[in-house]
């Protein structure tokens, strides 16, 4: 019960209370460039999901075994080589140029798979996929997961990563898609010249981030109703 | 020892990463190979790469895409190409390119407030629109109101209300059509400027003679002078209009320009350098730009 209160939490705390988009600003090109019309904006958000699952899984894997301090990986090649095993192994630098490195090519790799063997899946969002390799949502996605890394008393596993990933990926889709609703609704609208485009796309952004700061604080109500269940 | 240690291990990883990745991709590249049109490669290059979405397409890829498989036709899409992309991607379609003038917008009326007859005093809603609706709001009834619907949907600040008729500021002018669309009298249209300077027909009457003249002191009246000392004037009903397909650099405007008594016949456009200099002796008005922080400006706020 605690294990699952606690993926909930993240859940809830990637998708809604710490959205990417609206409290970290982070994603925010896809998020204004592609969000003028509902069907692309969804298309973009089911791609960003997809190419994050993916990027925080190898992301996980990556700073488990080699990345994060006293990796299985590093040491082991430090003691082959005859190094002092007391030396603490810490290879985290190079967490920013790996997690770009592996993304970049995994999608790349996940993008020709699709366009041969799926074609139609292909149509509908393999063009998404090299606009948003190396997009920063999905790296703060990564960097998320090493900060939960580093620490040995609390070791994320690779479903806590999933998780954080997935709700992540849904918040992004739930914002553009909203997004993506209300530009469409100001096509229609006397915007003052001086606004349009771009000038009314950020003010309806700024709004919709303080909207969503209406959900802080939910994560503790949460938390008690799950406990309260969890003792029951 | 300790950054001795991290570093050694950094290039290591990397090393070994990188020949990993460097294999799988080369090996998928191979494996999962999809036939492309090797013009659509060709034209991807030719592409700058920006993937801006100017065109309306996704990313160059898939405007390269659509070029090399025929859903697109316009070449011209490509804002950040210009000119020498469009060439190249021609080239690679085995298209021609034929030289385009630049279209700008011109105003088919020049009739100034005090050279229109039969005003009346309106007080309705300040458009043309709406003027156009009630009659007699001017003698003339195909001629500008100067009420500036077209000033209020150009977005480059490119056509004013001057002495009471609606004037193209041919610096600015990117002929959009947008005011095109917005004249309910339809005189605004679009000319192909062969020059920086073009001779048009600056009237829109459709009548005939007297009713011309007791309309407004510079109209054409039909009289069809024009059209008799040259081949470029095609009467079009009771007013002339310029066949432009036989408009050259060269062209001779003089004899065109002494037959026409009521100065329905103008040059608009950009002097040339030549023009400028002729009259640079003569005494020049004295021109009075707008001061931006203190006129206010015609911006409309509704609703």
């Amino acid at each position: 019960m605690e294990t699952l209160s606690s993926l909930i939490m993240i859940f809830i705390g990637a998708a809604l209370i710490n959205n990417f988009v609206l409290h970290y600003f982070v994603g925010i090109c896809p998020f204004l460039g592609v969000s003028k019309r509902v069907d692309t904006a969804f298309g973009m958000g089911l791609a960003v999901i997809f190419v994050i699952l993916i990027a925080s899984t190898l992301s996980w894997l990556f700073t488990f075994f080699i990345l994060r301090p006293m990796a299985p990986i590093p040491v082991w090649i430090w003691q082959v080589a005859g190094g002092n095993p007391e030396t603490t192994v810490d290879l985290s630098v190079l967490s920013y140029i790996i997690y770009i490195f592996v993304i970049a090519s995994s999608v790349q790799f996940v993008e020709m798979y699709v366009r041969k063997f799926q074609p139609a899946l292909y149509e509908s969002f393999g063009v998404f996929l090299p606009l948003i390799t190396t997009n920063c949502a999905i790296l703060f996605a990564c960097l998320e997961i090493m900060k939960n890394l580093q620490d040995p008393t609390m070791l994320w596993g690779l479903h806590e990563a999933l998780i954080l990933a997935l709700g992540g990926g849904i918040g992004f889709l739930i914002a553009i898609t909203l997004m993506a609703g209300i530009r469409a609704e100001l096509d229609l609208c006397d915007v003052p010249k001086s606004l349009k485009g771009a000038g009314i796309a950020l003010i309806v952004a700024g709004i919709m981030a303080m909207a969503f700061m209406g959900f802080t604080g939910m994560d503790r109500g949460v938390e008690q109703a799950l406990s309260a269940l969890g003792s029951r | 020892m300790l950054t001795f240690v991290t570093v050694i291990l950094a290039a290591a990883v990397l090393v070994l990463l990188a020949i990993a990745m460097g294999w799988v991709l080369g090996w998928a590249n191979r494996a999962f190979y999809v036939y492309v049109d090797p013009k659509i490669l060709e034209i991807q290059d030719a592409l700058p790469g920006a993937n801006c979405g100017g065109c309306g397409y996704v990313g160059c890829n898939s405007y390269a895409d659509a070029l090399g498989t025929g859903a697109d036709e316009d070449l011209t899409l490509c804002g950040p190409g210009g000119t020498s992309c469009v060439g190249a991607i021609a080239e690679i379609l085995g298209i021609e390119v034929t030289e385009v003038w630049p279209y700008k917008a011109v105003v088919h009326c020049a009739a100034k407030l005090d050279e229109r007859l039969l005003k009346m005093e309106y007080q309705g809603e300040p458009t043309c629109a709406a003027a156009n609706l009630v009659a007699g709001f001017q003698g003339c009834i195909y001629g500008c109101m100067g009420l500036s619907d077209c000033v209020r949907v150009c977005d480059y600040d490119a056509i004013h209300i001057v002495d009471g008729v609606a004037v193209v500021d041919y610096e600015k002018c990117t002929g959009c059509k947008l005011c095109a669309a917005a004249c309910p009298r339809n005189i605004i249209t679009m000319v192909p400027f062969k020059r920086s300077e073009m001779f048009v027909v600056a009237c829109s009457n459709d009548d005939f003679g007297k009713e011309v003249q007791s309309v407004c002191t510079v109209g054409c009246t039909g009289c069809m002078s024009c059209s008799r000392v040259s081949d470029m004037m095609v009467m079009d009903g009771n007013r002339p209009a310029i066949n432009y397909d036989l408009y050259e650099d060269f062209t001779d405007f003089e004899p065109i320009l002494e037959k026409c008594k009521r100065s329905s016949l103008i040059f608009v456009g950009i002097p040339t350098e030549g023009q400028v200099a002729a009259v640079a002796d003569e005494e020049v008005p004295e021109r009075i730009e707008a001061d931006f922080q203190t006129t206010v400006d015609d911006t409309e706020w509704r609703g």
